[in-house]
């Protein structure tokens, strides 16, 4: 799971209550992870041999996720719901349990070859992508495991699914970690889970979230990955040769996402699931665009243009999303291209002003036209005119399309 | 020893999603219907588990000592999803990574290749209410499994599907060639070049037996 969703947070859509955080999981890679913990958040990089570290928090970092569990049970139970395609999730337990990347994730020797070569910023640019990556796919670790726990009495089916899908996160999560130890660090995970933030959404949108974190983060992976083939003089290093496998993880996820919705379609059929659609893409595009041009030297380094690469995601992401998603952005459309660049500009601005030596208070003052002049892009974009869409097995369009 | 994942055990699996909420119990009641036939049930749960756990499952159900009702009919279910060939092969860039994917695990776990892209198929004569709705040529993706069928009718979305039965592969997969040639894409803004033309044709029932002989 790629989480691109800390703008939503910022903007705040629900803080309802302490709800729990999902359990600490006891499975044997992680609890090896969680041993030694003594590091404290916030230690930057000391280059000390397996130095553990926790990660630099910042607005669009990415986050952790915990649900109203209770309403998640209520939803799959089968007994309640009666428009559970249990075909379509039978279909899917089969496509996970199949597990095509059972052993694809394999290191060899070239990885640590690779990292002992990449000196300078590149190395601590590097750093950076794999300790994001692996937040982000253990965020989904975390939140699927716990699924997959808590489901189990209700929805048997459902809750298998979560469970092989927290499968594939760990796998990920492992992956990348280790790539990590090959620049000396390991990110804490077992630490990372007990002393980070959760972000409560409430289960529609976690729906909504996760299926667009998954797809576009299969799109990502698979545009580095076909980029490289073409252009191997990039290959920095030797993980992205495993994205081609390791991003059909992320389309099934999506996939899976895509049925659990259509079995709520009260989450796709209203004026308000057009709303929430729009707000969670722009959310999502909005903070993986902003993120990337602020690491647009990473994207350099393998060869890519950052804003070019991520409107072609965004094109392809909403594409996809357009299957199932009642209302989408009309992305293709240049202006929104526009918006999106002033917005990098103002983010720019904002985070120069923290860089200065003013006070506190200074700082505060100085941020308000920029926040407002952020907030009006935003919305600006918000409102453009969408694009009606959705999956042919419920949009209203269908009796008029031909296949 | 090569093994056919599918199987012919999903006789009745609902490969498409209706527009009704009857699904649901209609899923249901399909199940039950099978509940007194062993060796089905057993294949059933096989597929559902890995695939080379499956080898020795498959291989209990010989011994059941429930006797098959009647000798097994030599007809086998097809499950297809079908779209115009340019949405299939030209645009949806992902389905090829599937179906590499997915002969790449067949060859992996030495599993008998049990579906197949079908240009023009023949049997979608038997089916005016889809061949009234489609532009043509058309593109199938055929398998004998059902659940991945609707797996990937749920993955691809804009394509329309359903079963039959034929006697042999070839009776089931028999197409009207038809020459296939997408334009360029005016704008191609991917920091990537497009998938070869003509990627599908190893997918191509045809063409997987020639490569078997």
């Amino acid at each position: 799971m790629a989480a691109e969703m800390a703008l939503a947070k910022s903007i705040s859509i629900s803080k309802l209550g302490n709800y729990p955080k999902p359990r600490i999981p006891q499975t044997k890679f992680f609890r090896i992870s969680m041993s030694a913990t003594s590091s404290k958040p916030d230690t930057k990089s000391s280059s000390n041999k397996g130095a553990k570290k926790g990660i630099k928090e910042s607005l669009l970092t990415p986050r952790f996720y915990t649900t109203d569990f209770d309403e998640m049970e209520t939803l799959f139970n089968t007994d309640i719901n009666k428009n559970l395609n249990e075909a379509e999730f039978e279909a899917l337990l089969q496509e996970f349990k199949t597990d095509y990347n059972q052993t694809h994730f394999v290191r060899n020797k070239d990885f640590k070859e690779a990292a002992d070569k990449m000196q300078g910023p590149m190395r601590q640019i590097f750093v950076e992508f794999l300790e994001r990556s692996c937040t982000a796919e253990f965020s989904g670790f975390l939140l699927y495991k716990e699924l997959g726990r808590r489901l189990k009495k209700t929805n048997p089916v459902v809750a298998e699914i979560f469970s092989l899908m927290s499968r594939d996160e760990a796998r990920h999560a492992g992956f990348l970690n280790k790539g990590l130890s090959d620049f000396n660090l390991a990110l804490d995970l077992g630490f990372l889970t007990k002393a980070r933030k959760y972000t409560f959404f409430k289960p529609k949108f976690i729906f909504y979230a996760t299926y667009l974190s998954e797809k576009i983060g299969y799109w990502r992976y698979i545009t580095i990955y076909r980029h490289l083939k073409n252009n191997p003089e990039y290959q920095l290093y030797p993980i992205f040769k495993y994205f081609e496998n390791w991003c059909q993880d992320e389309n099934r996820h999506g996939d899976f996402f895509s049925a659990l919705m259509k079995a709520q379609p009260q989450f796709l059929n209203d004026w308000k699931a057009k709303l929430w659609s729009r707000f969670f893409c722009l959310s999502v595009y909005v903070t993986m665009y902003l993120n990337d041009c602020q690491r647009s030297a990473f994207y350099e380094g393998i060869g890519l243009d950052a804003k070019e690469f991520d409107m072609h995601v965004i094109i392809e992401t909403n594409r996809t999303t357009a299957r199932i998603f009642p209302a989408v952005l009309d992305v293709e459309n240049p202006e929104f291209k526009r918006k999106l660049d002033r917005m990098v500009e103002i983010n720019t601005k904002l985070l120069a002003i923290g860089d200065t030596d003013d006070s506190g208070f200074v700082k505060n003052l100085k941020r308000i036209p920029l926040i407002a002049a952020l907030a009006s892009e935003l919305l600006a974009a918000y409102l453009m005119k969408p694009i009606d869409s959705g999956s042919v097995d419920l949009a209203e369009f269908e009796t008029q399309l031909v296949y | 020893m090569a093994m056919n994942l599918a199987a012919a055990s999903f006789t009745s699996w609902p490969v498409c999603r209706p527009r009704t909420t009857t699904n649901h119990r209609l899923y249901h009641h399909q199940h039950n219907t099978h509940k007194p036939n062993i060796s089905l049930l057993h294949h059933q749960h096989s597929i559902l588990s890995l695939p080379h756990r499956t080898t020795t499952r498959a291989a209990t159900t010989v011994d059941s000592s429930v006797p098959l009702q009647q000798e097994q009919p030599s007809s086998k279910k097809y499950y297809f999803v079908v779209a115009n060939a340019k949405f299939m092969l030209d645009e949806e860039e992902h389905f090829q990574e599937q179906l590499a994917e997915r002969v790449r695990l067949f060859e992996e776990r030495n599993m008998e290749q049990d579906f197949w892209l079908v240009i023009e198929p023949k049997f979608l004569d038997k089916f005016p209410k889809i061949t009234s709705r489609l532009k043509r040529p058309a593109v199938a993706l055929v398998s004998t499994n059902g659940p991945w069928i609707t797996f990937m009718k749920l993955r691809l979305d804009r394509v329309l599907c359903d079963s039959f039965e034929a006697d042999s592969v070839d009776e089931a997969l028999t197409s009207n060639p038809a020459k296939l040639q997408f334009e360029k894409p005016e704008t191609w803004v991917a920091p990537y070049p497009k998938y070869e033309s003509g990627w599908w044709e190893s997918f191509l029932y045809a063409n997987s037996e020639k490569q078997v002989a």
